[in-house]
């Protein structure tokens, strides 16, 4: 039993990374994810260390891929960051000098408290269970925090009716809830003052909200004091302020701003604050300061003071057609005063403007500047967070950070932007990996063709130009013996272009996001290629490009490869406008450049989207024939092409009779998968129709998760020869197909016929939880992927109750073959599904125990297919790890394998699939929450590259069955140079000896 | 009647427990900075407390039942362990040791202390030193093996036939006669003869070889 290990084992060790490759055939980038603005609570704010110098400030968010982190203000790099659980989303974050408090998950169920320059994790309570946290609209209203002076404690709200004291390790000192537990009373903020502790909260009455307030002992938690304020509150906790020096809450009723100043008896009365009359009040976090807004557009300031407010209004900020609304934010400088600014986007200037209101300096200075905001590219600016490093009498020199709405956060200081993050790549929904051209098709070989002779012996002329560097290139790489190996960093010949590498190891990858934005990395690196906004379809010519409807990417098409003249992608796109319509387009792009296709080839930052259908589309996909389309069905079935050519319509009606169209249909709760055929000009205009052809349907109650299809790959073999020299035939119908569903006692996987609806393989699985715990049933994690033959599935058994049973991670591998066994052969690549042959299958399925959960799975791809395809998935520990696939042959033997099994490379089966480091393709790197794996061939037969996305980008390539087809790293050419050196050397120098002896044979011979 | 569902939540409520542990450092992993951001989870993750500064975590709010407790963290392995959650209130929870693969019930009679101690078991190491040049290996080799042998006997011969018995030593006497007149026949393009002469001298090698081990 030992020697099995022994095998694998050389062969993870011939597989695994040297240290020394770490970084060069790989890389990763770390993001945190798009900073999520919605509430001051947990956008972007600056944390600065008293004395310590402006450069070393943090920059600390929540995000919207629920994280929590910390950037350097000086490079933009990320100083820390902690990842919450999906459904523990942030709502809340507050922090003192030296800690940071959090919230997450419903009605702030979750206590985190961080430390703030290193973001170690201190202390972590559950406050109540999610299940009984109040879903709020917004998430944090409802929420607060507020630190204990002089100590380590902070008050918190949770759950707009709970108010805890929480020291520094995280343990309740005290707990008081609202009496008035009818929701009556929503508390939504918190002052906190030395002699009392205020919860400031709303209650409802018949029009409009009542303010009331609760003052609290900040020693033992009992109630003072509880007061209404009479006031009349419209909208709601948008119109409420607070503020801490002097603690006092300030609330707009009927356009006039009032406010109330706090003290423990609560017996002030309120008044106005000023006779203006405003629209809203904006809160910019800071302890007596805010902005109001004036019916036309400007801005005030309103500075609270003991006795009552000082105004001052920003010049020139009424609605005008000349400038976008302002986005405000306050700041505090070292010495603790306050600083408000106010960031917006000059049209007249075409650049973005910053605004900076002191209001101690001068009697009110403003010192104001603009900067060149790349609109075009990063779209507009959403948040701002202002950070007043340098401070002179006269002139204020603050950091600005900038939150874009494709997610690009920028640190500006003045005129200059020191550093960029597109934290945009955090959002990728899809992403293609498209082969470069050839360095000599870049220069345009159709004008070689064209070539007459005067030209032809001209340009060899200038090229031979280049012959002495070519010599002395060829002699130094002979000498030296530097060839390229599959090891070492592709480095461009010539760093301006993008062409292919000898191995075809750089490709663009083309990734869609779901803030409307089409990036192209470099394969090799990660660097951003191009960056394009996906218009849409009214901003494409604007020159501040605002949207207004929602892009989001549905599928990604290679349409034409770097063979054919130049990669082309198609993104096929639902466009969702603010009052509801969705309309499916697409986006045309050259993909080396970036260019335009559908916008003739401009070279804009934005891309213009071609309707296809003024609708959804239910289904679209490739057409691969003479030429190449995408092929759209609508809501009613009827067919669409783009591009819509002479040479795709008459290729579209030859290959009709032979699309077989799958189709989710049927209802909730009784969903059916339905194959269709395509019948031409049925449909209105002439259009092609799509008729149902058959209905499988599933169980009642079943819900399709997800389609599993089986990629277009070149199949090197048809099938397996064995160890007794017969063979098994692979199943490859071209039609077959994976679907995953889940109902609420199981979930389940089955595998179709697309042309006749045949169920050719059916297993239902237990959801996650089992049906030992009522209410948690029905998550089913189900991940698949089908390639070639090779159907494999992970899941969850929780089913451990039993003796002998154990719960855990699962994975199936099931191979599929034609016949009954060895040598039967059916020929199912081209046999028809309606001969009865076609249903004569077997195969080998075999479960082994898997080491992690995992969210994304797929195979490597190679250029024929001929090298085995490994397993890789991305795992709950953040690795993205790969599994032979010799391990999760269902063929594995029981016990010792025979001589015949042997000669197969068949192992023995042993239930556990290790779990080895070596085989972590990304290493040391942490790549979160990824969620596709994208592989793709490169040009050499053993590798294939690797693209992974999610939280973290990360790429590499990967080689299953070693990089049998080039030269390994341990290559020692000078030896071998010497070798046959000294070889050549013993001849000469032999020879003379050997002619002496050869001749004294002839003379002495017996 | 009525009060019979609410009882049964509140039930259910009470009896949840917090399963508290502590990540005892050693020199797999020294401290939380080493370790990264890491989480306890039980069964596939539904519920999970992520490892404070100090090495402790607690998952809140599990109710009685058996679970696989394991530690998701990036770099290092951990054991994973048995927790059975009784339904008694105020009992703590059972911790046994639990191997991955094998079956979850029968229980393991070892009982682990309570609150949960957990140990990085290794820190993973993920590359392979490169393959340098190595002598032992190069001779280990068996192309090496034979080239070595062959000098050996290259200069070991002429000690051997110095010992031969005068009759042995005319036989390889006419061997080698045989050799010569091989090359010749090589040179002249007789290959055949060649190749029988050859074929006997590789032989006659071979039959030298046990006589030379014999002395």
């Amino acid at each position: 039993m030992r020697w099995p290990w022994l095998f694998i084992g050389l062969a993870a060790v011939a597989r695994a990374l040297h240290e020394s490759e770490a970084g060069i055939i790989d890389w990763h980038k770390s993001f945190i994810g798009v900073p999520n603005i919605a509430s001051i609570s947990t956008a972007p704010s600056f944390h600065a260390q008293q004395g310590r110098p402006p450069a070393e400030a943090l920059l600390i968010t929540s995000t919207a891929s629920n994280v929590l982190a910390a950037l350097h203000a000086s490079d933009g790099s990320i100083a820390w960051r902690y990842i919450y659980e999906p459904d523990d989303n942030i709502v809340y974050y507050k922090r003192n000098q030296s800690t940071i408090v959090s919230l997450s998950g419903p009605g702030g169920a979750t206590l985190r408290i961080f430390e703030c320059s290193t973001g170690h994790l201190l202390a972590e309570t559950r406050l109540h269970k999610p299940a009984e946290g109040l879903l709020q609209d917004p998430s944090d209203f409802g929420t607060a925090v507020a630190f204990a002076e002089g100590e380590g404690d902070a008050y918190v709200l949770t759950n707009n009716h709970v108010v805890r004291r929480v020291d520094a390790a995280g343990d309740v000192q005290w707990t008081w809830m609202s009496p008035d537990q009818t929701a009556l009373v929503a508390y939504s903020c918190l002052i906190a003052t030395p002699s009392a502790l205020y919860v400031v909260g709303l209650a409802k009455s018949f029009a409009s909200y009542t303010l009331h307030i609760t003052a609290l002992s900040p020693t033992l938690g009992t109630p003072l004091v509880d007061a209404h304020i009479p006031s009349s509150i419209a909208t709601g906790p948008t119109d409420l302020l607070i503020f801490t020096s002097p603690p006092s809450v300030v609330w707009l009723e009927n356009g006039a701003a009032h406010r109330v100043q706090l003290e423990p008896s609560l017996k002030e009365k309120p008044g106005k604050l000023s006779g203006r009359e405003y629209v809203s009040v904006v809160d910019v976090g800071l302890e007596s300061s805010f902005v109001g807004v004036l019916p036309d557009g400007s801005a005030s300031v309103i500075s609270l003071t003991e006795s009552g407010a000082n105004l001052w209004t920003f010049p020139e900020s009424g609605s005008s057609d000349r400038y976008t609304d302002s986005v405000f934010v306050g700041a505090k400088d070292g010495q603790g005063r306050p600083y408000i600014a106010r960031v917006f986007w000059s049209n007249e200037w075409g650049k973005a403007s910053a605004h900076v209101y002191a209001p101690h300096l001068a009697g009110g200075l403003v010192s104001g500047f603009t900067f060149p905001f790349q609109t075009l590219s990063h779209g507009t600016i959403v948040h701002a967070a202002v950070h007043v490093a340098y401070v002179k009498e006269t002139d204020l020199l603050p950091y600005v950070v900038l939150t874009t709405s494709t997610g690009t956060i920028e640190l500006w200081q003045g005129d200059r932007m020191q550093w960029t993050r597109e934290e945009g790549l955090s959002r990728v929904r899809m992403a293609e990996m498209i082969e470069l051209p050839e360095r000599l098709s870049e220069g345009g070989q159709k004008d070689r063709a064209k070539e007459g002779f005067v030209e032809r012996v001209l340009r060899h002329a200038v090229d031979a130009q280049h012959l002495p560097q070519y010599l002395a290139h060829f002699f130094t790489r002979f000498a030296t013996g530097s060839y390229e190996s599959a090891a070492s960093p592709v480095l461009p010949s010539e760093p301006d272009t993008l062409t292919r590498d000898p191995f075809g190891f750089r490709k663009i990858i083309v990734a869609a996001t779901d803030l409307g934005t089409l990036y192209a990395l470099d394969s090799r690196t990660g660097t951003v290629l191009w960056k394009k906004l996906l218009s849409d379809g009214s901003n494409e010519d604007s020159l501040h490009p605002e949207p207004t409807a929602l892009v989001l990417p549905a599928k990604l098409f290679v349409l034409r490869t770097a063979a054919e003249g130049g990669p082309e992608v198609v993104l096929v796109a639902q466009r969702k406008m603010a009052n509801g319509p969705v309309d499916t387009v697409v986006f045309h792009v050259e993909a080396v450049r970036g260019r335009d296709k559908v916008g003739k080839l401009k070279e804009g930052a934005i891309l213009k989207g071609e309707e296809v259908i003024q609708g959804a589309a239910i289904e679209s996909f490739l057409v691969d024939a003479q030429s190449r389309f995408v092929l759209f069905l609508d809501q009613f079935r009827q067919v669409y092409i783009y591009p819509n050519t002479e040479d795709s319509r008459s290729d579209l009606a030859s290959l009709l009779p032979s699309l077989h169209v799958p189709l989710r249909t049927g209802t909730p709760g009784s969903a059916q998968i339905t194959g269709h055929t395509l019948q031409p000009a049925l449909g209105f205009d002439g259009r092609a129709l799509a008729q149902p052809s058959w209905t499988t349907s599933l169980s009642p109650g079943e819900s399709i998760l997800s389609i599993v299809k089986r990629p277009q790959d070149p199949i090197a073999s048809p099938g397996r020869v064995l160890g007794n020299r017969t063979t098994l035939y692979k199943l490859l119908s071209p039609h077959l197909f994976a679907v995953t569903s889940s109902s609420s006692s199981s979930c389940s996987i089955r595998v179709l016929d697309g042309v006749k609806g045949s169920v050719m393989y059916h297993a239902v699985l237990p959801t996650g939880r089992g049906e030992s715990f009522p209410g948690r049933e029905g998550s089913c994690d189900v991940k698949a992927i089908f390639v070639e033959n090779w159907l494999v599935y992970i899941y969850w058994d929780p089913e451990g109750t039993g003796l002998g049973e154990a719960k855990g991670q699962r994975i199936v591998s099931v191979e599929f073959y034609e016949g009954q066994g060895p040598d039967d052969k059916i020929g199912s690549e081209g046999l028809s599904s309606f001969v009865p042959d076609a249903l004569r299958v077997s195969m080998f399925e075999r479960a082994f125990v898997f080491p992690h959960r995992v969210s994304a799975i797929t195979t490597t791809r190679t250029t024929f297919g001929v090298t085995s395809k490994d397993l890789i998935v991305a795992n709950e520990a953040d690795q993205i790890q790969s599994f032979p696939r010799v391990l999760l042959n269902p063929r594995r033997t029981h016990g010792k394998p025979t001589a015949e099994q042997q000669e197969e490379m068949l192992v023995p089966y042993d239930p556990l699939v290790p779990d080895d480091p070596r085989r972590i393709v990304s290493h040391r790197y942490r790549i979160a929450n990824v969620h596709g794996i994208v592989t793709s061939p490169a040009l050499l037969e053993s590798t294939s590259l690797v693209f992974a996305y999610g939280l973290d980008l990360f790429g590499s390539r990967v080689a299953p069955s070693k990089t049998f087809d080039v030269l390994s790293e341990s290559f020692n050419k000078a030896q071998l140079v010497l070798t046959v050196a000294g070889l050549a050397v013993a001849i000469i120098v032999a020879k003379p000896a050997v002619g002496r002896k050869r001749l004294r044979e002839r003379w002495y011979r017996p | 009647m009525i009060y019979l569902p609410f009882s049964s939540t509140l039930a259910m409520g009470t009896l949840a427990v917090n399963i508290v542990g502590e990540i005892k450092w050693n020199e797999h992993c020294g401290d939380y900075s080493t370790l990264g951001q890491a989480k306890v989870i039980i069964d596939d993750g539904f519920a999970s407390g992520s490892v404070l500064k100090d090495g402790r975590f607690s998952i809140p709010d599990v109710e009685p039942g058996t679970y696989v407790l394991s530690v998701v963290a990036h770099d290092h392995k951990f054991d994973q362990v048995r927790v059975d959650v009784p339904k008694e209130l105020a009992a703590d929870p059972e911790i046994r040791p639990y191997t991955p693969g094998t079956p979850l019930n029968p229980p393991s009679s070892v009982l682990l202390p309570y609150p949960i101690k957990l140990i990085p078991r290794v820190a993973n190491s993920y590359y392979v030193p490169p393959e340098s040049f190595n002598l032992l290996a190069m001779f280990q080799n068996p192309m090496m093996l034979m080239m070595v042998a062959g000098a050996v006997m290259m200069f070991g011969l002429p000690y051997i036939t110095k010992n031969l018995d005068p009759e042995l030593m005319a036989e390889i006497q006419q061997n080698q006669a045989r050799m010569s007149s091989l090359q010749n026949s090589l040179q002249s393009g007789d290959l055949k003869s060649g190749y029988i002469y050859f074929s006997s001298w590789c032989a006659c090698c071979s039959l030298m070889i046990p006589v030379a081990w014999r002395r």
